[in-house]
């Protein structure tokens, strides 16, 4: 008798998740639109909501955290998809709940899950799920003989001549300015950190102040370079990979010096779901999740387990371990963004690079 | 074990740097609340160098940070380091000093944590003969070599500076030592080396003389460096402070302030080393303030008793003073040139090698931390004329000058007179003598040598203080009933406790007897005697343990 109302016990817990995760008709995930909702949509959500029967609402926003703050109640969010910074940002201010991966994570076989993430994936409120770069990338047209092979090239107006597409913003160029000079990549930030060296990166970039093309939304990066606006440009590598692989155009990215970034996925505080977000974020993290989604995008997986699996891409069979930020090769000298640095240093970046601007030389 | 601990002594000041507001890292990231900066800036190196007092003056017992004259000295007299304790206290105090942002080097610390490490393993026993000094040695080359990435490095400044002397079986244990160390370091751990330089060349033949003119430069930049912390040193014992635990932080004090202006003052200034190479990043007038402020704060820093080294400040002031030249003498002089780099470069090299005595490590570092063949050559110009300007000057390093100061240890005439004159001729002296009292008479005299078969005796008064030594010459035209007392002895070699080797065998060449007497200091007492022949015995024993020393196989 005891033994079996023990049996009779635990089945109730195991099933008890699975009945509740059923009565919550809907999942609210906010993600960035586009592309790369689709991505997620096709690998994700509906994979998630055929499982477990959970409507997933996709909701779109600017990644900012003013965002967060005026809509994660009101509009009900349960799980969103974050920068990293934004989310270290978001959960000093207590806008997030707190993360436990031991719990979330689904292991594959017995690895252990801190080393089979990349290095730094697991924060205070936020697990890294994908790795995305800033990177130049450059026309094939406009370099008959010699192409660019380093970040270096790119301040350099005499060997590489032309137009280059810069974000409006102090992120990413100050450190390829940097790293122009000759700067070893991990003391970039060490070395930015002081006003000499911020002197010499403004310095750099004064070299090819009147090349620059200016953008502020991501697309018009791979869009500036394919109207042949500009030769060479800044921008995030989903874009310009779409160019060439789906477009079919002459663009080659320079993996020197390339930024990474994690993408996280967080859940805000006001949620009303967290469990489920939980059991979102856990199905998200798997392996089969990871290498699928990276066959939509060229978002690498933060989980070593997960990139051995990534094939082919869906449309076009291209290969894309390749073309992943964290491939072996592409990751050699590529800079890995100091978050909290970032975060902290937000302001002084922008009133440097603002006074920059105004002032010419 | 010293490579890890180097690692980890490393790692941990870099921790508390960034813990403590001392990293620029760090500092930039507090750009919104510049109070914390200035109280951080000021509060935490005073607050430093009050806990490096009031560890050096508690629990060390030498009262001082240990470094690597107390290793040269273990190594060269075969004496015992400094107690085990003194050691780990002394490292803790280089933390401390390290982390709180103290103008001070982190490799001397290394040295003596590579000593440390080094005396441990001597401390089990293998069963080999003077093993201390290798162990030791090895020690030191590990650390270094782990320290700078730098195998080659390690290996020859543990000989330069800390062994004095190429034996085959020192060097081949250093060799493995080293080796460990950088494959820990760059294999393992993947540690980044020091600076790496982008460098084209140099394009044209006469900036080699210019190398040398920089060397000569250099040099009289570190002699004055070393004065300045000699000079400082003996200020600091001059203070009229009781206390001696408040003089770091007084020093701290001084530099906080001082880091308010110039914050690369504070630290070991791996920035500013790194931006010295970088032309444009510093304007003339900002780099010769800093090589000033440097050199200044540094000499305090170390004479005011914060546990560090003196290596990569040298690296530091020599790299700035060298951007300097090679920013200045293009104006002086409108020429071509290859850029500020190979002159920072040189500069670096040719301030360091004086201060740490160290000519063939320091050009060696420039070659396997730049793999560059011309930065090298101009280097070793550069290197030479510095280490020729700056021995006469001041002497073969700071080390050698610290030993002789504090231990009275001399090895500016080579290592056989710096060791003769530690070791004391009392240790070989024999108590076969004859001894007569003052008021015994020449019979007594006589017979007592007769009996003996000696011509010679001590002259002992009634409290047993000695008197002088009697010859049977000097008594020939004496009458046998004439006290010993009344008789006029000509006044004969003695030697006391304190008589040296060296001395001993200066001073017996103008000697003629049987033998010398050995007689206390203090209480005029005769110790015993030593003999012309066991002078010569002793000198050639300690020769030849030298020489064996040297020339040892496995």
């Amino acid at each position: 008798m005891k033994r079996s109302s023990f049996l009779f016990c635990l089945w109730l817990l195991s099933v008890f998740p699975v009945t509740s995760m059923a009565m919550a008709e809907t999942l609210s995930v906010v993600s960035w639109g586009d592309t790369y909702e689709k991505a997620q949509n096709a690998t994700i959500f509906k994979p998630f909501s055929i499982s477990s029967g959970v409507t997933v609402n996709v909701v779109k926003y600017s990644g900012s955290i003013d965002g967060l703050v005026k809509r994660a109640e009101s509009g009900g969010w349960d799980v969103i998809d974050m920068t990293e910074d934004q989310a270290i940002r978001a959960c000093e201010q207590g806008l997030l709940i707190r993360l436990n991966p031991e719990e979330i994570i689904i292991p594959y076989r017995n690895t252990d899950i801190e080393e089979d993430f990349m290095p730094g994936s697991f924060r205070d409120c936020s697990i890294a799920h994908s790795v995305y770069s800033s990177v130049v990338a450059f026309d094939e047209r406009a370099f008959k003989g010699e192409k660019p092979e380093q970040i270096a090239d790119f301040f350099d107006l005499k060997r590489f001549p032309g137009k280059r597409a810069i974000r409006r913003d102090p992120s990413d160029i100050l450190e390829w300015a940097m790293i122009a000079e000759g700067i070893p990549i991990r003391q970039v930030y060490d070395l930015l950190s002081t006003e000499r060296g911020m002197r010499v990166a403004f310095a750099r970039l004064e070299t090819i102040r009147d090349q620059i093309v200016w953008w502020d939304k991501p697309q018009e990066a791979a869009k500036l370079l394919a109207e042949g606006k500009v030769s060479m440009a800044a921008g995030f590598n989903d874009g310009f990979f779409d160019l060439a692989n789906e477009k079919n155009m002459p663009i080659t990215i320079i993996w020197d010096a390339q930024i990474m970034d994690y993408a996280v996925w967080a859940i805000p505080a006001s949620s009303k779901n967290i469990e489920l977000g939980k059991q979102f974020i856990g199905f998200a993290t798997t392996i089969d999740r990871m290498a699928e989604l990276a066959e939509h995008i060229p978002y690498g997986p933060s989980r070593m387990s997960a990139f051995g699996r990534v094939g082919r891409h869906w449309k076009s069979q291209v290969q894309m371990r390749e073309h992943l930020p964290n491939s072996s090769s592409n990751y050699k000298r590529a800079l890995r963004r100091q978050s909290y640095w970032y975060t902290r240093t937000s302001a002084l970046r922008h009133r440097r690079f603002n006074s920059w601007l105004r002032n010419r030389k | 074990m010293a490579s890890l601990s180097a690692i980890g002594l490393v790692d941990t000041s870099e921790w508390i740097n960034d813990l403590v507001l001392v990293s620029a890292f760090s500092r930039v990231q507090f750009d919104g609340a510049p109070w914390v900066l200035v109280l951080a800036t000021i509060a935490v190196p005073t607050i430093g160098g009050a806990i490096v007092g009031l560890i050096t003056t508690r629990l060390i017992r030498e009262r001082r940070p240990l470094g690597p004259p107390d290793t040269i000295f273990a190594v060269q007299t075969r004496k015992k380091p400094p107690s085990l304790k003194s050691g780990i206290m002394s490292t803790i105090a280089a933390l401390v000093s390290l982390g709180a942002g103290a103008s001070v080097g982190q490799y001397g610390p290394l040295v003596y944590l590579g000593t440390l490490t080094g005396s441990l393993v001597n401390r089990i026993k293998f069963g080999i003969g003077d093993i201390q000094a290798v162990a030791i040695s090895c020690g030191v080359a590990a650390a270094i070599s782990t320290a700078f990435n730098a195998p080659i490095t390690g290996l020859i400044f543990a000989h330069e500076v800390i062994l004095r002397h190429y034996s085959l079986r020192a060097f081949a244990s250093v060799t493995v030592a080293s080796a460990t160390g950088y494959v820990i370091a760059n294999v393992i751990f993947d540690r980044p080396s020091l600076f790496r330089v982008e460098f084209a060349g140099v394009e044209h033949g006469y900036e080699f003389l210019l190398f040398a003119v920089e060397g000569v430069l250099a040099a009289l930049l570190a002699v004055s460096f070393m004065k300045l912390i000699l000079m400082s040193s003996a200020l600091a014992s001059k203070f009229p402070i009781r206390s001696q635990w408040l003089r770091p932080a007084i020093a701290g004090l001084i530099l906080g302030i001082v880091a308010l202006q110039i914050p690369e003052v504070l630290g070991i200034g791996k920035e500013a080393l790194r931006f010295a190479t970088i032309g444009g990043a510093f304007e003339i007038n900002e780099l010769a303030i800093l090589v000033i402020a440097k050199t200044v704060l540094t000499a305090l820093c170390i004479g005011f008793g914060f546990a560090g080294g003196i290596f990569s400040p040298a690296l530091l002031i020599g790299i700035l003073g060298g951007a300097l030249f090679g920013m200045v003498w293009p104006i002086l002089l409108p020429l071509d040139n290859s850029g500020i780099v190979p002159y920072a470069i040189c500069g670096m090299m040719a301030v360091t090698s004086p201060v740490i005595g160290a000519p063939l490590t320091t050009i060696l570092v420039v070659f396997e931390l730049t793999r560059n063949y011309d930065l090298t050559i101009a280097a070793m110009v550069a290197v030479v004329f510095s280490n020729l300007v700056s021995a006469p000057l001041f002497g073969r390093s700071l080390f050698d000058r610290q030993l002789n100061n504090n231990f009275d240890f001399d090895l500016s005439e080579g290592r056989d007179k710096a060791i003769l004159r530690l070791e004391y001729i009392s240790k070989y002296m024999s108590q076969d003598y004859i001894t007569v009292r003052a008021d015994d008479n020449i019979a007594t005299l006589k017979t007592t040598l007769a009996h003996h078969n000696r011509s010679e005796a001590a002259i002992i008064d009634s409290n047993g203080r000695f008197q002088a030594s009697i010859d049977l010459q000097d008594v020939v035209e004496l009458s046998d009933d004439t006290k010993l007392s009344q008789v006029k002895c000509p006044d004969k070699l003695t030697f006391d406790e304190n008589t040296s080797l060296w001395d001993g065998f200066e001073l017996v060449q103008n000697f003629i007897g049987e033998s010398i007497p050995i007689v206390d200091s203090a209480s005029a007492k005769l110790l015993g005697v030593i003999t012309e022949g066991g002078i010569i015995a002793a000198y050639m024993s300690t020769v030849h343990e030298l020489r064996r020393e040297e020339n040892e196989t496995v």
